[in-house]
């Protein structure tokens, strides 16, 4: 069923003290996440959150309804507006700044901003990778969320959706063979579940038990297409079954959900047992991009989705607990406002790439990995 | 993750995989055969079918190993209860695209040996001028689809034609195979899927051998049954001995009236073993002896016999009659076959592109 030797015998005897060897596990039938010691979220966490989807609306806020406006953004711009508990209830499980042998390694979807935050990247290399300056993440040579860094383990997002699947899986096979307890978080929508690629990576995850969570947001629209014509399953969990693997769906605007099943699924995979696939039901608040208005979509279900807006909902109840207050509250937004003024006045500061850098980093150059970026990022995703 | 790479750190070698390959590949308990209603003369005829794919192969077999065949040769030997099954249970006019191992499904079409023979050695006179070999051959007027070597881009073209068909009104059903390896592929996923969302009338035989090439199932997907794949797509999904023909017609002809009646695609694993090579030229070293063995026993050809024989269908001497009967007739097709000519060096380049008449 497994092949789980290779990270057995990867972690023994090589001098490296903080591998952790994988159990030979025993196959156990798919199914539901049982996971009784999975902690909840403490208040400093909780505040934490809150802030990171606070600030990923604000700047999404920004570029979508600002600056792409002012015609200041170069390409399209795709925002996660309404599903940032997805991003961030999951992203908060990402084992990061503790080494290579350590952190674990995420492919964004492109309505992942906080994904990246949260990752470690700045709003103001954000808004210059929209702006096509050179100090963005890609130099100015690609636009909008096309873009990675290895430094923050961020695996470039592919544009053509499903193709992360295998490269997430793959991963998550080199820490298996290098026998550590990495994690390979992967998020995709619930189009990209009719792909191929998809169906490839998720079974090769599943045949060789690989440490990858598989996030997708289902948000019920993939561009114009509805979910009913995506599939005829009810839930996108339910395609787990056809691989083995467990599958669960939860209310993607409900934080704490996202982040109790997510942290189970990661405990899960750190322990050596495989892949799981989650889903959390949510709605893309705005078009598929800033250009398209969404007329396919009934304005009721812009209506509904609006009144569980997963941001007004951590806030209720953190208003309830006493967590935070008004003051409080509007003094977090003014310091996001405040710390957004700085990075777009920055970022529109910045220079676009010169014309005769234009085939720089089109092709590999130096060794590999070579720093080589003006930041002194590693180029190797490209 | 190159950073990484980069520190040249020395892996450690793939790992052996033992898994008990005998308790996951066996053949599983076998229930007793049961006739679904088929009368007398057309069970004999689903014998037949079966037999004479049996000996054509055979006879194939013989004619690779005289260096006569022009390209690979795949056995369906302990598989032909599947093709002939599967196609038996269609109607004539729907749509029907085998895979390399249905050279039964062709048989039961009414391809004619002849033709069978012409097509592997690459003569002028087969379908495809001896341009292609094997099953790589459409035949429209039969319905019949021509397989697409790349293993799974068949399922996207059959959901394909079965939509051409709804559109156009017609009651078709579409029936096209895959192996157990297959169903790993992209478009696997996107023709089942595709055809569920859309509900069409596609059957999908999912013929389990046990490998692919060499690739064993436990290291091909990590489900107990391959029917599980059905409710991940919405689809009715069910799993059978493949070694029992009558199984077998029985779950096809459901499919089928399943599809007509407007309920959707089925997925059918029928479970088997591939007791050859991957094709001719494998001596399939990778396969242990003890599991070919004990499929052996389970040989679909004399399950059916033994069959026919206690339900008083038919008597051992009537079987070997049919037989005896196929041996001139095949003997003499692949004698004709063997004195036609080979396509003209002229003609390499025509068909390959279109040209306009």
């Amino acid at each position: 069923m497994r092949h789980g030797t290779a990270a057995a015998s990867g972690g023994k005897g090589r001098g490296r003290p903080r591998a952790v060897p994988r159990p030979e596990v025993p196959a156990r039938p798919a199914g539901r996440l049982d996971d009784e010691d999975m902690p909840a979220p403490d208040d400093a966490l909780l505040l934490k959150m809150l802030h990171s989807m606070k600030l990923t609306r604000a700047l999404e806020y920004r570029i979508e309804r600002k600056l792409y406006r002012q015609g200041k953004i170069v390409g399209g711009v795709y925002v996660g507006r309404g599903q940032e508990a997805i991003s961030v209830g999951a992203a908060v499980h990402i084992r990061r700044g503790e080494g290579e042998d350590r952190d674990d390694i995420v492919s964004p979807s492109h309505r992942d901003m906080a994904v990246f935050l949260m990752q470690g990247v700045p709003p103001e290399r954000i808004l210059a990778q929209y702006m096509g300056r050179k100090t963005g993440l890609t130099r100015g040579r690609d636009g909008n969320m096309h873009m990675g860094d290895l430094r923050h383990r961020l695996v470039a997002f592919i544009s053509h959706l499903g193709d992360s699947i295998p490269v997430a899986a793959g991963c998550a096979l080199t820490f298996v063979m290098r026998g550590t307890d990495q994690v390979s978080f992967c998020f995709f929508g619930e189009g990209a579940t009719s792909r191929g690629d998809w169906h490839e990576g998720l079974n090769f995850a599943a045949v060789r038990r690989l440490p990858v969570v598989f996030i997708c947001n289902n948000n019920q629209y993939a561009y114009s297409t509805h979910v009913s014509r995506q599939m005829r399953v009810e839930r996108v969990s339910d395609r787990a079954a056809g691989y083995g693997i467990p599958g669960e769906t939860a209310d993607g605007n409900d934080l704490l959900a996202v982040y109790d099943r997510v942290g189970r699924a990661v405990r899960r995979a750190r322990r050596g047992e495989g892949p799981s696939l989650l889903e959390f039901v949510t709605f893309r608040m705005t078009g598929h991009s800033a250009h398209d208005d969404a007329g396919y979509v009934p304005k009721s279900e812009f209506e509904e989705w609006g009144r569980k807006d997963p941001i007004e909902r951590l806030q209720s109840a953190l208003l309830r607990r006493g967590l935070v207050d008004k003051p409080s509250l509007a003094g977090m937004e003014a310091r996001i406002e405040a710390d957004l003024d700085e990075a777009v006045a920055w970022a529109e500061r910045q220079p676009y790439p010169e014309p005769e850098e234009c085939l720089d980093g089109v092709y590999h150059e130096g060794g590999p990995g070579a720093g080589d970026g003006p930041q002194g990022e590693s180029t190797a995703w490209r | 993750m190159s950073a990484v790479l980069k520190k040249g750190r020395k892996r450690p070698a793939a790992p052996a995989r033992v898994p008990d390959l005998a308790a996951r590949l066996g053949p599983p308990p076998a229930a007793p055969m049961k006739n679904p209603g088929l009368s007398r003369a057309r069970l004999l005829e689903l014998h037949a079918f079966m037999r004479l794919n049996r000996m054509l192969e055979d006879k194939l077999s013989a004619l690779y190993r005289q260096g006569k065949i022009v390209g690979g040769l795949y056995s369906s030997l302990g598989q032909e209860s599947i093709s002939v099954g599967t196609a038996y249970a269609l109607l004539p006019d729907d749509l029907l695209a085998p895979m390399i191992r249905n050279i039964g499904s062709l048989l039961v079409r009414g391809v004619p040996p002849l033709t069978l023979f012409l097509q592997f050695l690459a003569r002028h006179d087969a379908p495809t001028g001896g341009k292609d070999g094997t099953l790589h051959f459409d035949d429209l007027e039969r319905s019949i689809i021509g397989p697409i070597s790349v293993l799974g881009t068949l399922i996207p073209v059959m959901t394909g034609a079965s939509l051409a068909a709804r559109m156009r009104g017609e009651t078709r059903v579409a029936l096209t195979y895959i192996g157990d390896g297959g169903t790993s592929t992209g478009d696997f996923h996107e023709g089942l899927n595709l055809a569920a969302v859309l509900n069409l009338p596609l059957i999908l035989i999912v013929e389990n051998n046990g490998y692919a090439y060499s690739t064993p199932t436990p290291s091909q997907y990590a489900v107990e049954s391959l029917a599980a794949k059905g409710p991940a797509y919405g689809v009715a999904s069910e799993s059978v001995d493949g070694t029992d023909v009558l199984a077998v017609y029985d779950a096809t002809r459901r499919a089928a009236e399943r599809g007509r009646r407007g309920e959707g695609p089925t997925l059918l694993e029928c479970r088997a073993f591939r007791r050859r090579g991957h094709a001719e030229h494998d001596d399939m070293r990778y396969v242990p002896r003890d599991l070919i063995a004990a499929w052996e026993k389970r040989d679909p050809l004399d399950r059916f016999e033994a069959f026919l024989v206690e339900e008083g269908h038919a008597t051992r001497a009537s079987l070997r009659a049919v037989a005896e009967g196929f041996e001139p007739v095949l003997e003499d097709a692949a004698q004709k076959a063997l004195a036609s000519p080979f396509p003209p060096p002229e003609e390499a380049l025509r068909d390959v592109y279109y040209e306009a008449t």
